[in-house]
C-alpha cells in the first residue's frame, strides 16, 4: 500500500435505486445524508431538483421522476452523472475527491458491462484516489446487526435485503457471499407503492401521478398481516368501522399541510380529502410473502429463504436458519419480522432454531457497516488505486473486488469445498453493542390487532 | 388530484349466494398465453417510475429533463441533462470518451443484459438470470380483482376473479376485458 493512502479520507456511498446514503468516515459515522437518487420535476414549483436539492421542494404533488436505476440496475448514466456532479464536489463533501478514497455499493449480480462504467466514472470523471466496490450485504458482517454482547459475529449468516427494486436473499460465510445460493424476488418498494396507487385509484381517488404522496401513505399505513384471511374478513365485515381501517388525510401543498393518518381526536375540516386505508394496509406488503397474488410466479420470501439454504452445504445449514438478518427499507413494515419468523418455522427442520436479527435502521444498516469496514486498517489494502486503474483499467477492479463471477483461473465454489473453508474466525468486538434479535417479538403493528 | 370516485365499496359484506353462470375454477377454454401476457403487462406497469408521460405532465412548460428521460433505445439526446447540469454547477472538466459514451447512449436494462453475455456463461456460474426465486409451491389464491377479498368465481370472458354479485357487476362495467377466451 502506498504510504499516502494511510491518511486518506474515505467517502462512503450506498448508491441505491431510491436513495443515496452518503457520508465521510469520521464525520458522518452513524448518520449519513440520505438523498433521493432521482431528478425530480415539480409542476407546482415549476422547478427541477437534482438529488439532494429536493429539500428545496415545496409542492410534492404530481412529481415527475427520472431515476438512474431501471429494474434495480444503473442504466441512465446521464441522470446519474447529473446527480453525482452535485455531490462529488469539494463544496458538498468538504473534501477533495481527487485526494480521497471511495467505498461504493453496487447491486447484486451487477452486469459486467455496467461494472466497467462504475469504474470509469469513479476514476475518469471524479478521479478518486482509490476505490472499493461491493454489494450492501457483503458489508453487513462488519456492522452491528449480528453483534451480541461478548459474542463473535457468526460465521454463517443470511441477509435479506429488501429495497426499492427487489428483494434478495444473500447467504454468506465469513463475509463471502455464496453466490450460487443467492436468490432474488422481483418485489420491492417501487412495485408496492405502484400497486397501492392502482388499488386506491380504482377504489377511491385517482392517485396515479402521486408517487410521492402514495409512498408516504404506504410508509404511514401499511403493515404485514400475520393472519391474512382473518384480516380480510375483518375488513369486509365492516368496511368503515373495523380495527384496521385508517383515514389518511391527503396533503394540501398550497396550505403547506402534509399528509398524515387522522389522529383519534382530530377534527375534520371541510377541505380535507380522505383516503380510507382498509385491506390495502396489509394486502400491499403481502405481495412480498405471496408474489403470486399479483401473478408473479415467484416463491414468497420464506420459501425463497428455505430454497436458498437448501442449496448450501448440509452440515452448516442450521447456522443460516439461526442467523437471518433484515436490511433495506421494505423490511420496515410493522410485523414483517414476526410474519417471516412464523412462516420460516414451518419450513425449517425441527431441530433448527430460527432466529431473525432486525436492524435499528434497516435503510442505514449497509451504510453504517460500510463505515465500520472503512475504519479497518485492511480496507486500504483492498482498494484499487488510480495508478492501478490508469495502468490496467477495469481489469484492476476485476482482480481485486469481490464479485459473483469466478476470478480468472478460479473455479466456482462447489458444495464440498465450502465447508472445508470454515474455520473459527473470531472478530474483535469493538463496541460490543447489542444486536437486535427479533425472533420472538417483531415491532408491534399500529393496528389494533397487534 | 382529481376527484373522480369510480366506486366506493361500502357494501362488500354482501351475499355469498351462488351466482348465476359462474364456474369456480378456470375452465379449459381459457387461453393461458393471453392471461400470461396480461399479467406481464401489469407487472411492467408496476415497474414504471411515472404514470403520465412527461409531455402531458409538463405541457406548456419548458420540456427539459423529462424529454431526455422519455427517450429510449440508443437515440442520442439533443443535449444531455448532465451537460446542462454541469454548466449550471460551473463544472469545467472535460469527460473522457468512456464517460461521454455512457452519458450519451442510454441503453435499456434489457439491452444491457443482452450485451452482457450472461446467457453464454456456463451453467455452473450463478448470474442475474439464474438467481430468480423459484416458482411458488402452492397454487395461487384467488383474490377478487375488484375489492381484494377472497374470490370464488372467475369471469367467463376474461377469467379475472371476483367475490360476489356486487363485484361481478363492477367488473362487468369497469374492468372486464371480454377477450381472453
Ligand atoms: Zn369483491
Ligand atoms: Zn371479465
Amino acid at each position: 500500500m502506498p504510504s499516502y493512502l494511510k491518511h486518506t479520507r474515505i467517502v462512503v456511498v450506498d448508491n441505491g435505486a431510491s436513495t443515496i446514503k452518503l457520508g465521510v468516515k469520521g464525520f458522518n459515522d452513524s448518520d449519513s445524508r440520505v438523498i433521493p437518487n432521482a431528478i425530480v420535476r415539480s409542476k407546482g414549483d415549476k422547478a427541477t431538483y437534482y438529488g439532494h436539492e429536493i429539500e428545496k421542494c415545496t409542492d410534492y404533488s404530481s412529481l415527475h421522476y427520472r431515476l438512474p436505476f431501471e429494474k434495480g440496475y444503473l442504466v441512465d448514466w446521464d441522470a446519474q452523472k447529473a446527480i453525482w456532479d452535485g455531490i462529488f464536489t469539494t463544496d458538498y463533501l468538504m473534501l477533495d475527491p481527487t485526494e480521497s478514497s471511495l467505498l461504493m455499493t453496487e447491486p447484486y449480480f451487477n452486469l459486467p458491462n455496467l461494472q466497467d462504467v462504475y469504474d470509469q466514472f469513479v476514476f475518469e470523471e471524479y478521479e478518486f484516489q482509490s476505490y472499493y466496490r461491493c454489494t450492501p450485504a457483503s458489508l453487513v458482517s462488519y456492522g452491528k446487526l449480528y453483534r451480541e454482547k461478548g459474542q463473535p459475529s457468526p460465521e454463517c449468516v443470511l441477509v435479506v435485503d429488501s429495497g426499492f427494486s427487489f428483494t434478495h436473499v444473500v447467504p454468506m460465510i465469513n463475509g463471502s457471499i455464496m453466490w450460487e445460493a443467492v436468490k432474488r424476488i422481483d418485489v420491492g418498494g417501487k412495485l408496492l407503492t405502484n400497486q397501492l396507487k392502482e388499488l386506491v385509484s380504482f377504489r377511491q381517488w385517482n392517485m396515479m401521478d402521486e408517487t410521492y404522496v402514495m409512498n408516504d401513505v404506504k410508509e404511514s399505513c401499511c403493515f404485514v398481516s400475520t393472519q391474512f384471511t382473518r384480516d380480510l374478513d375483518i375488513c369486509r365485515a365492516n368496511p368503515i368501522g373495523n380495527p384496521i381501517v385508517q383515514e389518511y388525510i391527503l396533503p394540501d401543498f398550497s396550505l403547506n399541510r402534509r399528509g398524515h393518518v387522522r389522529r383519534p381526536d382530530e377534527m375534520m375540516e371541510d377541505s380535507y380529502q380522505i383516503l380510507h386505508m382498509n385491506s390495502e394496509r396489509f394486502a400491499v406488503p403481502e405481495i412480498m410473502f405471496r408474489p403470486d397474488d399479483i401473478g408473479l410466479e415467484q416463491a414468497g420470501l420464506a420459501q425463497t429463504i428455505a430454497h436458498s439454504i437448501s442449496l448450501l452445504p448440509e452440515d452448516i445449514q442450521g447456522m443460516f436458519w439461526s442467523n437471518i438478518g433484515l436490511i433495506g427499507g421494505s423490511t420496515k413494515f410493522p410485523n414483517f419480522c414476526s410474519r417471516l419468523a412464523a412462516e420460516l418455522r414451518t419450513l425449517a427442520p425441527v431441530d433448527s432454531e430460527v432466529k431473525i436479527y432486525e436492524s435499528s435502521d434497516p435503510i442505514l444498516e449497509a451504510y453504517r457497516s460500510a463505515i465500520a469496514f472503512a475504519s479497518k486498517p485492511d480496507f486500504l489494502q483492498k482498494v484499487v488505486t488510480r495508478e492501478e486503474y490508469n495502468e490496467s483499467g477495469s481489469n484492476a477492479c476485476r482482480r481485486k473486488f469481490p464479485d459473483w463471477k469466478p476470478k480468472e483461473g478460479e473455479a466456482a465454489l462447489t458444495k464440498g469445498k465450502v465447508s472445508v473453508e470454515l474455520q473459527d474466525v473470531v472478530r474483535e468486538d469493538e463496541e460490543g453493542a447489542p444486536a437486535h434479535p427479533g425472533d420472538v417479538v417483531g415491532r408491534k403493528t399500529d393496528s389494533a390487532l397487534g | 388530484m382529481s376527484n373522480i370516485i369510480i366506486v366506493f365499496f361500502s357494501d362488500c359484506g354482501g351475499q355469498h349466494r351462488a351466482i348465476r353462470n359462474t364456474q369456480s375454477v378456470a375452465s379449459a377454454q381459457l387461453d393461458p398465453d393471453v392471461i400470461a401476457k396480461r399479467t406481464r403487462r401489469h407487472l411492467d406497469e408496476l415497474e414504471r417510475s411515472n404514470y403520465s408521460e412527461p409531455s402531458a405532465l409538463l405541457a406548456g412548460e419548458e420540456d427539459e429533463d423529462g424529454t431526455a428521460g422519455g427517450r429510449t433505445g440508443k437515440g442520442r439526446a439533443r443535449q444531455a441533462t448532465s451537460d446542462k447540469r454541469a454548466a449550471e454547477l460551473g463544472k469545467k472538466k472535460k469527460s473522457t470518451m468512456n464517460v461521454r459514451t455512457a452519458v450519451l447512449y442510454k441503453k435499456s436494462f434489457t439491452m444491457l443484459l443482452d450485451e452482457s453475455g450472461l446467457a453464454s456463461y456456463p451453467a455452473s456460474v450463478p448470474t442475474y438470470l439464474s438467481a430468480a426465486a423459484p416458482p411458488p409451491k402452492e397454487p395461487p389464491r384467488m383474490l377478487c380483482s375488484i375489492c381484494g377479498y377472497l374470490g370464488k368465481y372467475r369471469c367467463k370472458r376474461c377469467s379475472m376473479p371476483y367475490c360476489d354479485k356486487n363485484c361481478e357487476e363492477v367488473h362487468d362495467e369497469a374492468r372486464c376485458e371480454r377477450r381472453v377466451i
